[in-house]
């Protein structure tokens, strides 16, 4: 389609079609993107221009970046070991498996099978903390432990989206170099920068941080990296100034999730292929099933020398197997760069969806550990106060 | 007859309806009135924001329609307790009508298209098939 305007008003109108079906199933906007993108993709057929492409991966960088201003760095140091070990195994088992899988059993090429393991190493930080929102357990001891397994996870998945593909040449190492001098100014400048010029219509804030986001990623990309790891490394940096300031993430992401981020899910819906789905939905299936077993095999009998209870270590287990944007992203990071083609791709971001949800609809039908309630904890307090 | 009622309150004019009736109930069976308002959670979201954003937005609305019941309330004479609970409307209410002993369960009808009840069904239909306990809808 030639005309901007109107292809425009088709992504939007697909957006928009998202946000109301999401608002009367109660289902994440971004799942829904992907479905109304792959429905869109494969029957209307959708354009992807530079313009698109832009508005998408400064969509994946954005959502990068907030999913690592979300970690707690004093959680993770209150529970060095138990989150760093879960953290770690939850991310090495299902990439190293599914990478052997992938090159060994159905003779993927090895850089394609580095796709397959990384988009399934992946844990959903977001699915993990809606359960336990709803289930109270984000107020526990383990709950928090669960969450920051969850960042370290994520922090090996986007290493290695940047490390694996990297060329090792002097570019690399100055996109290294310029990344850690900005990562050690960053929590210094940044606050101070954000009180001096104050809130605004015009945003000077988000304007510093897409700055930033854009500079690092650009030089990320010319070292052969990827643009989302130092958007996750920034997001970590700048964790505690958007802890302090609640206000500014708000901002933040109403311009990610209004005009960026629906670009990243419509596109990557797009490019799903339905009749590769229905002709590989078996490899999908043991995708699926390959990554949940692989969470096991690396988590659970840590869980069990961590003295979880049996029903907490299958809960942790199920939960840390779930999936979604940044596999999503590693997949769309694949075939963007011809490392798989749309099959594969279709493949594994199959797999990644599913991986959202399989893995929770189990945990909380069987593996629900009993939280303790708000109302409990009143009552309990009502009684202390009695005695 | 009822000990413990239960009024599901999502702010809509069906909720204050069955709101209504609730007290007269509860009144008359001086019964003790609980009010639940469940923050809706999106299902298998992409970023820890979107449960952010939806969660302070649900507690944005269920500020004032606590704040109103409750005032109904104490003008009948009688006394709310409120609970906010985060979770999905059906399983949440459900679970807690069977973890709190409540009697009877009141909630507003909400209309839907054919098209939309065919789909998806409503929030009051699956109530009244999943709630283990009397529930009455209010038209």
């Amino acid at each position: 389609m030639d005309n901007v305007w109107l292809a425009s008003a088709l992504w939007i109108g697909l957006a928009l079609l998202a946000s109301i079906i999401s608002i009367r199933i109660a289902m994440s906007v971004a799942l829904v993107e992907i479905m109304v993108g792959a429905v869109a993709g494969n029957i209307i057929g959708l354009e992807l221009t530079q313009w698109v492409n832009f508005l998408a991966g400064f969509g994946a960088i954005m959502l990068t970046f907030l999913a690592g201003t979300e970690i707690d760095i004093a959680v993770v140091r209150k529970h060095v070991a138990a989150s760093v070990g879960i953290g770690v195994l939850s991310f090495l088992a299902p990439y190293l498996g599914v990478l052997v899988y992938a090159h060994y059993a159905i003779g993927w090429s090895w850089p394609e099978a580095q796709i397959a393991g990384i988009s399934m190493s992946t844990t959903s930080v977001a699915v993990v903390y809606a359960v336990m929102v709803e289930t109270g357990l984000n107020k526990t001891e383990l709950g928090k432990i669960i969450l920051a397994a969850c960042f370290i996870t994520d922090l090996g998945t986007v290493l290695a989206l940047g490390i694996v593909f990297a060329h090792f040449d002097l570019w690399l190492a100055l996109f290294g170099a310029v990344t850690a001098v900005a990562l050690w100014l960053l929590p210094r400048f940044a606050p101070w920068f954000f009180t001096k010029v104050g809130h605004r219509v015009h945003e000077p804030e988000t304007k510093f941080i897409s700055l930033v986001l854009l500079s690092l990623g650009g030089l990320a990309t010319v070292a052969g990296s990827e643009a989302v790891l130092p958007a996750y490394l920034v997001g970590m940096a700048l964790a505690p100034a958007f802890l302090s300031e609640p206000e500014l993430p708000h901002r933040v992401r109403i311009i990610a999730f209004t005009m960026l981020t629906p670009f990243y899910f419509l596109k990557a819906g797009s490019l799903v292929d339905f009749g590769a789905v229905a002709a590989s939905a078996g490899l999908i299936l043991v995708f699926l099933l390959l990554k949940m077993a692989t969470k096991f095999a690396g988590i659970l009998p840590l869980t069990r020398v961590l003295s979880f209870e049996a029903r907490e270590g299958m809960y942790t287990t199920l939960l840390m197997s779930t999936g979604l944007t940044f596999g999503s992203i590693s997949a769309l990071f694949g075939l963007t760069n011809h490392i798989i083609d749309q099959r594969q791709y279709t493949i594994l971001v199959t797999a990644v969806i599913a991986s959202a949800v399989v893995p929770t609809l189990i945990a909380q039908r069987w593996f629900m550990p009993r939280a303790v309630t708000v109302e409990e904890h009143r009552d309990a307090d009502a009684e202390k106060s009695h005695v | 007859m009822f000990r413990r009622i239960l009024i599901a309150n999502d702010g809509s004019e069906g909720a204050q309806r069955a709101l209504s009736a609730a007290i007269r109930i509860a009144k008359r069976f001086e019964a003790e009135l609980h009010m639940i308002s469940v923050e809706e959670l999106p299902r298998f979201p992409a970023s820890i924001d979107e449960v952010v954003e939806e969660k302070t937005a649900e507690n944005h609305i269920f500020g004032p329609v606590i704040a109103r019941a409750s005032a109904q309330a104490q003008a009948e004479g009688l006394k709310l307790v409120t609970h906010v609970v985060p979770g999905h409307a059906v399983p949440t209410i459900s679970d807690f009508v069977a973890g709190e002993r409540i009697d009877l369960l009141v909630v507003g009808f909400m209309g839907h298209s054919a098209l939309y009840n065919r789909l998806i069904g409503s929030t009051t239909d699956r109530l009244v098939e999943h709630a283990p306990c009397a529930v009455l809808v209010i038209k």
